[in-house]
């Protein structure tokens, strides 16, 4: 069953220089299930994540043939209806957390806002309930975090924090905006272990953005690869490892070993074909 | 070159205190590469910060060359530089990149400005004609460049590397290590650096120190690593989730 | 090359060109939002009325006719009416906004520039430094602004200079606040943290890294706060204590009005015009500013 599905999207920046295509007709679909979307910095796999929720500020604009989400036409959506979706059923971690956090507040009034005022939440219900979401990603003391102030907490913490943040209110889709990128592996691995355990469980839906190609078609079912604001291939994450296009193998092969040679690594050159139509 | 011994850092925040680095001792010797891996929030980024005198250190001592670190004076600079995690929070908004690297030279009174952020942009792989853009303007991975040029403006002899490709994407993080190992070999300099992916520590570093809840776990050879002879079970946690980037 | 393209080029030669460039980016942003054009151009009316008063201005601001008070609007010769003196309304509102202008001109040069020090220096050290400013913001915020300068020119004496100083003593603190708060926002980050470590003191820390990002929420604030002022100095002069008679000061010329405002509304009501339409300039202005300006917008 589909909960998502694009249509031939388009981004465009009408910058003072003449306009920027971010994205450039990309169009797919996504049931309760992992979509992973990797492509280089600027390929505009985050403009993409932000065009589902119509989170493009000014000057961008997002066009679409349709985008369809739990059969409500989302293109269409008057805006109050659009902020009812947001952070409720549709949820998006955004890349980078300590922009999105606010520097002034402390990390548990910020986790419980959305409790307090949306779900009309006692105080101590709300607490009680980020406390479990922050355990749930496996923040060692949960207590302290909640009374800590966003630059006391280390790179990962805060990715955590935004996650549990997101996961709160049991959205039906996530988007997750390299959500993982500065988190070890062992603890990486519990993240995506809950992430898992909602789209196995309560059929959520997760588009999951990252640059890390060998997490991605280790975690995903499938994936989208992007390059200059298009989807250059489209495959099965377990066959990422076999992928065809040039870029595709290009991108793998910039990737170190353990036990590898002290080699520079390759260098990925770039084809402009690879952008055309 | 670097001597840390016994080394406690107690941050107190909001009336509770956090021990973030523990008892923990290393040394990195005269242009070698050290890396530190481990559990997010172990203290890694807390030690790196520590050298540089923006973590409150409650106990140990940390030596260069044999004499205790005096931070944030004229004479560190030109010692040791750090590059920051996040490439897009390390630049200031409102600078051109000219700017950003030439404030170290006017902090020292260093003249030929012109001559030298030429040659400094050209040593990161730059073009001169970036001299006058905002970082804005700039990608991920050349906002990175511009960082490590910054550092390098003082010509220091050790680099701290704070997770420096973890927010880039594969080719530019290839390009990024790649010029890291060029600099380094080039120049002498002497790295101490954070990273969560085995494979780009294994890939820059000789030796690593695995950390976990703020102390130090095991110190490990870079064969050691590749041949899998840990010692202890968290070492080994983190190299069996690391099994996808074995050379295989 | 045209000057579109020097400005615009993405590769500027020299610093003076990517400066350029970047304030003709913004002022082409600002150009698209029509109302902040609106007060753009209300702004500059001003500005050009107070230059050219002697000149456009049909009569002597202070000459009395007791032969031609208070005639309404429209009379030949005297577009806006005349006020209880026969003197000519039109010409004192042209000759009153070269007050107005020196009035705010004057705070503008002041408060906001010891707001942003005040509140940057407490923002940046914390600690005890912050403590004893902002508790002294607070004193002075805890009072009304009108009450505050009310006192201040009581112990001062009477005059526009002394109003002056006493709305520029009043206005400052909530510039303070706001920059304290943008500099808390900024000095944990990463960018500080590596122009210390390369050897920088507090003071070029505070004006060449902490001040160009709270610089932007300052200036809209203080257009914002612009109707405010006129609306103070306009108090003041509305009680006797700011501009004094016969000088034309828009709020005195109000305070005079009161007296017929429901028989001869006119002298009352084209000051009061010309203070609303002033301030609404400003308002608008600041608006079309934020958008420009905001550092979030910049990334
Ligand atoms: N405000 C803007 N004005 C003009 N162009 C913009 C603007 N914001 C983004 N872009 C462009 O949109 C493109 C896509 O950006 P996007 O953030 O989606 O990349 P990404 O794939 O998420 O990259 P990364 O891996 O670095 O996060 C970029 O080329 C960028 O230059
Ligand atoms: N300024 C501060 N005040 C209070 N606690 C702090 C502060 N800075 C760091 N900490 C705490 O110190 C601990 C170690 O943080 P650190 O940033 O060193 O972790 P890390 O190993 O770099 O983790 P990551 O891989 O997630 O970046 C964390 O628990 C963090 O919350
Ligand atoms: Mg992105
Ligand atoms: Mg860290």
């Amino acid at each position: 069953m589909t909960l998502l599905s694009v249509e031939n999207l388009r981004v465009t920046f009408d910058t003072e220089t003449g306009p920027v295509q971010a994205v450039r007709g990309v169009s797919f679909s996504l049931g309760r299930e992992r979509l992973g979307i990797v492509g280089e910095s600027g390929s505009g796999k985050t403009m993409t994540g932000r065009s589902v929720l119509r989170l493009i500020r000014p000057p961008g604009r997002i066009e679409a043939d349709a985008m369809v989400f739990d059969g409500q036409d989302l293109m269409r959506l008057p805006e109050p209806q659009m902020r009812a979706l947001r952070g409720r059923r549709i949820a998006m971690v955004m890349q980078d957390p300590k922009f999105s956090l606010n520097p002034v507040m402390k990390v548990g009034a910020q986790l419980t806002e959305g409790l307090r005022q949306r779900d009309r939440m006692s105080a101590k219900e709300a607490r009680t309930k980020a406390l479990a979401a922050l355990e749930a990603v496996q923040i060692r003391d949960p207590e302290r975090v909640m009374e800590a102030w966003p630059h006391e907490l280390s790179g990962g913490m805060g990715q955590r924090v935004m996650i549990a943040m997101m996961l709160i209110p049991e959205p039906d889709l996530l988007i997750a905006d390299e959500p993982t990128s500065a988190l070890d592996v062992t603890v990486q691995a519990e993240v995506l272990s809950i992430l898992d355990n909602l789209v196995k469980t309560r059929g959520m839906g997760l588009i999951f953005i990252s640059h890390d190609l060998r997490l991605v078609s280790r975690f995903c079912d499938r994936v989208l690869v992007m390059y200059k604001g298009r989807v250059v291939e489209e495959l099965a994450a377990r066959d990422l490892m076999q992928a065809r296009h040039p870029y595709t193998q290009g991108l793998l092969n910039c990737l170190p070993r353990i036990g590898g040679p002290r080699t520079p690594l390759p260098a990925l050159d770039r084809s402009a074909a690879w952008a055309k139509e | 070159m670097i001597e840390i011994d016994n080394l406690s850092v107690t941050f107190q925040a909001s009336g509770r205190v956090v021990r973030a680095v523990e008892n923990v001792s290393l040394s990195v010797a005269e242009q070698e590469s050290f890396g530190l891996v481990g559990e997010s929030g172990s203290g890694k980024s807390t030690i790196l910060r520590a050298i540089c005198g923006l973590a409150p250190i409650s106990g140990g001592s940390i030596k260069i060359d044999g004499k205790p670190v005096t931070p944030q004076t004229k004479a560190f600079a030109r010692q040791v530089q750090m590059v920051f995690q996040d490439p897009y929070a390390s630049l200031h908004p409102r600078h051109t990149i000219d700017s950003v690297l030439s404030e170290p030279l006017a902090i020292h009174g260093i003249k030929n400005t012109d001559t030298r952020i030429e040659q400094a942009l050209t040593d990161v792989g730059l073009p001169p004609a970036f001299r006058f853009r905002f970082p804005h303007q700039l990608s991920g991975g050349q906002r990175q460049r511009v960082a490590i040029a910054r550092a390098l403006m003082l010509e220091p002899r050790i680099l701290l590397l704070d997770e420096p490709t973890s927010a880039l994407d594969a080719s530019v993080q290839a390009e990024t290590l790649n010029l890291l190992t060029r600099l380094r070999e080039t120049r002498g300099l002497t790295f101490l650096m954070v990273s969560h992916d085995l494979a780009v520590i294994d890939h820059m570093c000789d030796r690593i120190l695995v950390m976990q809840h703020g102390k130090a776990v095991e110190t490990l050879t870079r064969e050691a690593l590749a041949a899998a002879e840990m010692t202890t079970d968290y070492a080994r946690a983190l190299f069996t989730a690391s099994a996808d980037r074995m050379l295989a | 090359m045209t000057w579109n393209e020097w400005l615009l080029d993405p590769n500027p030669k020299s610093r003076a060109q990517s400066r350029a460039g970047q304030a003709w980016l913004q002022w082409l942003r600002f150009r698209r939002n029509h109302l902040a054009m609106a007060g753009l151009f209300i702004t500059l009316a001003l500005v050009l009325a107070a230059i050219f008063a002697p000149w456009i201005a049909p009569h002597d601001p202070i000459a009395q006719s007791l032969a031609d008070r208070l005639q309404p609007p429209l009379t030949p010769g005297h577009l806006m009416g005349t006020d209880d003196f026969g003197r000519d309304i039109l010409s004192r509102i042209l000759y009153g906004s070269r007050i107005t202008l020196y009035i705010v001109g004057l705070v503008i040069l002041t408060a906001p520039v010891a707001g942003l020090i005040i509140g940057t220096v407490a923002g940046y050290f914390g600690g005890w430094v912050d403590a004893v400013l902002m508790r002294i913001t607070d004193i002075f915020l805890a009072f009304p602004k009108l009450i505050l300068a009310l006192a201040l020119v009581a112990v001062l004496g009477k005059g526009m200079e002394n109003a002056v100083l006493a709305i520029a003593l009043t206005s400052w603190p909530p510039y303070a606040r706001v920059a304290r708060a943008e500099t808390l926002t900024v000095r944990n980050s990463d960018y500080i943290a590596a122009v210390r470590l390369q050897g920088a003191g507090a003071t070029r820390i505070i004006w060449g890294h902490v001040m160009p990002m709270c610089l932007p929420s300052v200036i809209i604030r203080v257009t914002l706060d612009m109707a405010g002022i006129i609306l103070t100095a306009a108090g003041l002069g509305f009680l006797g204590l700011g501009v004094q008679p016969p000088d034309p000061e828009w709020g005195v010329m109000i305070s005079a009005g009161r007296k017929f405002l429901f028989e001869q509304w006119w002298v009352a009501t084209m000051p009061g015009l010309a203070i609303f339409l002033v301030s609404l300039g400003f308002n608008l202005m600041g608006d079309g500013l934020r958008d420009v300006l905001d550092p979030k917008g910049a990334r």
